[in-house]
């Protein structure tokens, strides 16, 4: 089973440099960040399902599907309850239904979903050295940008690591599903000791290793592949302060709030 | 006191002892050694006994990395590697690690080569001119740009010894670089250690299997931290006695030489022919009549035509895919009684761990059914499998958590809301069944690999299972501790629980099951006994599995035997 989100095709967003790709995800959540109304939230939405297409990392959104669905259902639900302004439009209990609450609560999972949705682009698109080297590009120290990158190979590794570890502990009849909310977090606890474990033996080799091939040799370390800059990435990089000045100025006009639709 | 001069050798080791932080004894005690420029050096011994605290040491992750207290010297090509880095050794020393996946950092082959260089700030033109011999070396020309976690297990392997080519030091250290891996995987591995061996290469190889390391220049066995012995392997695996003391598996044909009192060095199944036919001249005249006993097994042992009981366990046309993937299980059907003793077998993505997976409940079928004791195991929750039949995984660390082994072992029964009587009880009897009682206050962590697996199977064994099944039960066992695990396990299955072992270990198949189960993606191709399978040479062949040599050399004559006692008994018997 793939256990990356990389997805190895030839197209142009593929193919841009490095700095451009981890300055688009900050652009995208940037973007995400500074508005609240989903019809302002739809150009950030849009240009996503456009990179989406063109980069077809469709099969990482449909293995995400469940999480995307669980996210932006929940937070909806979750801010009906707790956002009460505005008149109530149905009368139920807990739920705070008003036109301002439904706006602002489908809101809030689309911006999350957003902010899944650029985190999954970037990952489909990026290369881990990629990552290394625009996180370098934009002046952080090569052993922390090298730390970031690693992280995300390391989680998928561990996720892997608790499942057998689940499927173990069943086999022993345990019942993960048993009490209350609070209890099940408790049961887990013959789960995150051996996962800690294996993560801090798992970390111990890698480091090993690490060092073993010359991990700390240079401070600079040199690089293997050549980004060139190209028209793309310039196109790109206007493309992206465009978007993200347009978000900020919906947030500056108070356009991207939730206030107009009163 | 070791008097070598250090000039022109790969390797000058002289006086390392080195003590772990905490530990009450060294892990190493004043070795000394030195290698050749191109020589190969088999380093073996007990776990515990300093090989891969040795490994560390050649590139400084002792004692940079590892705290403790060094003692001595240690010079690559003459250069002293005191006050130096790890990172500052690595053009100088390679060191290819047991856990494939630690070492594997990018997202392509090409990549993964480069890794190193770039640490320590080659230029691009030096780089693309080393990346590709250092893969033509490994033979992954064309594997440029693949993900390194589509590779297989022996290929990833040969990627880890590629990026430590490329940076051309010059001695290369793997420590057990095969103990992962399936039969092809190693044989994999092991050939490419001959080519590198061949360009002249300065190797040292810490290995457990004898048979692996036959090639070497010089083998040495380390026993708690001393050098016990070090010369060529002829002379070395000659001494059997001295092998089995430190924990070492001796090479099976000079073993089955010197129980027939012959006085002679076999390298291959032909040398240890010849040897038997100069000592025994009428074994040699009496083949021809002899070799219808390997057509015929003496006790033939198809299970599903001699099975005379109800099947304990049944699985009825199973298949089974991963998500839209293909095929990991094609209509597989299988039947296990009680007292059985199943080798699983096949390489690696053959779905041995997805069949015993199905059996046990935790992946449902596709098609098809699994029964238990007449019952529908989809009608079953896992827990009320496990009562009946327990799986123990191939890694002890997946489930070990509780602060004590008792503690560890109870929690099986707790979950079952056993009294707790009974639970102690059953403890008691579990830990005495796998050696442990005196170890119940211990904190599991603190168990040696070979006890954790044994805890791991006293954590089934716990609930009175009536079928035990285990995924790789002797992987990264010394052999003194692989003796112990199997002899645990064949007296489960004497006190009457069906054992079904995945293995890729043939010497495990032919001394310890009566019965093989083949899988070739996903598909049985084989179910009978173990006899009748040692004999069908193309589906061995084929599947990349081989008999041990013993078996092979019995052959030889015309017998089919399966052990070395095995062996030497028939071949006194006919002398």
């Amino acid at each position: 089973m793939p256990i990356y989100l990389y997805i190895d095709r030839g197209t142009f967003v593929h193919r841009l440099h490095p700095t451009v790709k981890v300055f688009a995800l900050f652009v995208m959540f940037w973007s995400v960040y500074w508005v609240d109304n989903p019809l302002a939230l739809a150009p950030v939405g849009l240009v996503m399902l456009w990179i989406a297409q063109l980069t077809d990392s469709w099969p990482n959104f449909y293995r995400l599907r469940w999480l995307f669905a669980i996210l932006v259902f929940t937070t909806t639900i979750a801010w009906m309850v707790f956002y009460r302004r505005g008149a109530v439009l149905v009368d139920v209990p807990i739920f705070h239904v008003s036109r301002l609450s439904l706006v602002f609560g489908i809101g809030r999972g689309i911006k999350l979903a957003e902010l899944l949705a650029a985190s999954v682009l970037f990952l489909s698109t990026t290369k881990i050295e990629e990552f290394t080297y625009g996180l370098q590009r934009m002046r952080v120290p090569y052993r922390v940008s090298f730390a970031i990158s690693l992280s995300f190979r390391l989680v998928p590794l561990f996720i892997d690591s608790a499942v057998t570890i689940v499927d173990a502990q069943r086999l022993r009849g345990y019942d993960f599903n048993e009490g209350g909310p609070i209890e099940r977090v408790r049961r887990y606890v013959p789960v995150v000791i051996p996962v800690f474990m294996g993560a801090l033996r798992k970390a111990n080799n890698m480091a090993m290793a690490l060092e073993a091939r010359g991990f700390g040799f240079s401070h600079e370390p040199t690089t293997f592949i050549d980004y060139p800059v190209t028209g793309a990435d310039i196109i790109a990089f206007a493309f992206l302060i465009a978007l993200g000045t347009l978000s900020f100025m919906l947030y500056w006009t108070g356009l991207g709030g939730i206030g107009p639709l009163k | 006191m070791f008097s070598v001069t250090p000039g022109p050798h790969a390797v000058w080791v002289e006086g390392v002892t080195f003590t772990y932080h905490g530990a009450g004894r060294p892990a190493l005690r004043a070795v000394s050694f030195a290698q050749a420029a191109g020589e190969m050096i088999g380093v073996m011994g007990a776990s515990g006994a300093g090989k891969s605290t040795l490994a560390k040491c050649l590139n400084r992750i002792i004692p940079e990395f590892e705290d403790g207290d060094f003692r001595g010297t240690i010079r690559i090509a003459g250069e002293s590697l005191e006050h130096l880095r790890v990172c500052d050794v690595a053009p100088k020393v390679g060191m290819v690690f047991q856990d494939f996946e630690s070492q594997l950092f990018s997202t392509n082959v090409a990549h993964e080569v480069a890794f190193a260089m770039e640490q320590v700030g080659m230029d691009r033109a030096e780089m693309d001119r080393r990346i590709i011999p250092a893969l033509e070396a490994v033979g992954l020309r064309g594997f440029e740009h693949r993900d390194p976690m589509s590779l297989s297990g022996g290929e990833k392997q040969r990627l880890a010894i590629a990026s430590v080519l490329a940076l051309r030091p010059s001695v290369i250290v793997l420590d057990e670089p095969t103990t992962d891996l399936d039969p092809e995987g190693r044989a994999e591995v092991f050939e490419l250690v001959a080519r590198l061996r061949a360009q002249g290469l300065s190797l040292i190889v810490i290995e457990h299997e004898s048979e692996e390391l036959r090639a070497a220049d010089r083998i040495m066995v380390l026993r708690e931290g001393e050098i016990a012995a070090d010369g060529p392997p002829s002379e070395v695996f000659a001494r059997t006695d001295l092998l089995m003391g430190c924990g070492v598996r001796p090479p099976g044909l000079g073993h089955a030489l010197k129980l027939l009192g012959i006085d002679a060095q076999a390298e291959s199944v032909e040398d240890a022919y010849d040897a038997i036919v100069r000592a025994y001249p009428r074994l040699a005249a009496t083949l021809v009549d002899n070799s219808a006993d390997s057509r015929a097994p003496e006790h033939p042992t198809n299970p599903e035509n001699a099975s005379t009981g109800s099947a304990f366990m049944a699985i009825e046309n199973v298949s089974f895919s991963y998500g839209d993937g293909p095929r990991v299980l094609d209509s597989i059907d299988l039947r296990v009684e009680a007292g059985d003793f199943i080798a699983i077998v096949g390489q690696n993505g053959s779905g041995k761990t997805t069949l015993a997976k199905q059996i046990v409940g935790l992946l449902q079928p596709a098609t098809g059914r699994v029964i238990i004791e007449g019952k529908d195991r989809a009608q079953m929750r896992p827990a009320e499998t496990a009562r009946e039949v327990a799986y123990v995984f191939q890694n002890p660390d997946h489930q070990i958590f509780a602060a004590t082994v008792q503690e560890e072992v109870a929690f099986g029964p707790r979950n079952f809301g056993l009294a707790d009587d009974e639970i102690r009880r059953r403890c008691d009897e579990a830990l005495e069944a796998v050696g442990l009682l005196s170890e119940r206050q211990s904190d599991p962590f603190m168990l040696s690999k070979g006890e954790r697996q044994r805890l791991a199977v006293a954590s089934v064994l716990v609930l009175r299972p009536r079928m035990l099944i285990l995924d790789e039960p002797t992987t990264g066992l010394d052999h003194r501790e692989q003796l112990r695990m199997m002899a645990l396990v064949r007296d489960l299955n004497r006190a009457g629980i069906a054992i079904v072992i995945i293995t890729h270990t043939p010497w495990l198949v032919a001394e310890y099951a009566r019965r093989v189960v083949l899988l070739r993606k996903g598909a049985k191709i084989f179910d009978g006994g173990v006899r009748e399978f040692f004999m069908q040479d193309e589906l061995l062949r084929s599947s990349s599995f081989r008999a041990p040599e013993i078996t092979e050399l019995g052959r030889r004559f015309g017998r089919l035997a399966l052990t070395t006692n095995e062996f030497v008994a028939w071949v006194k018997a006919r002398a």
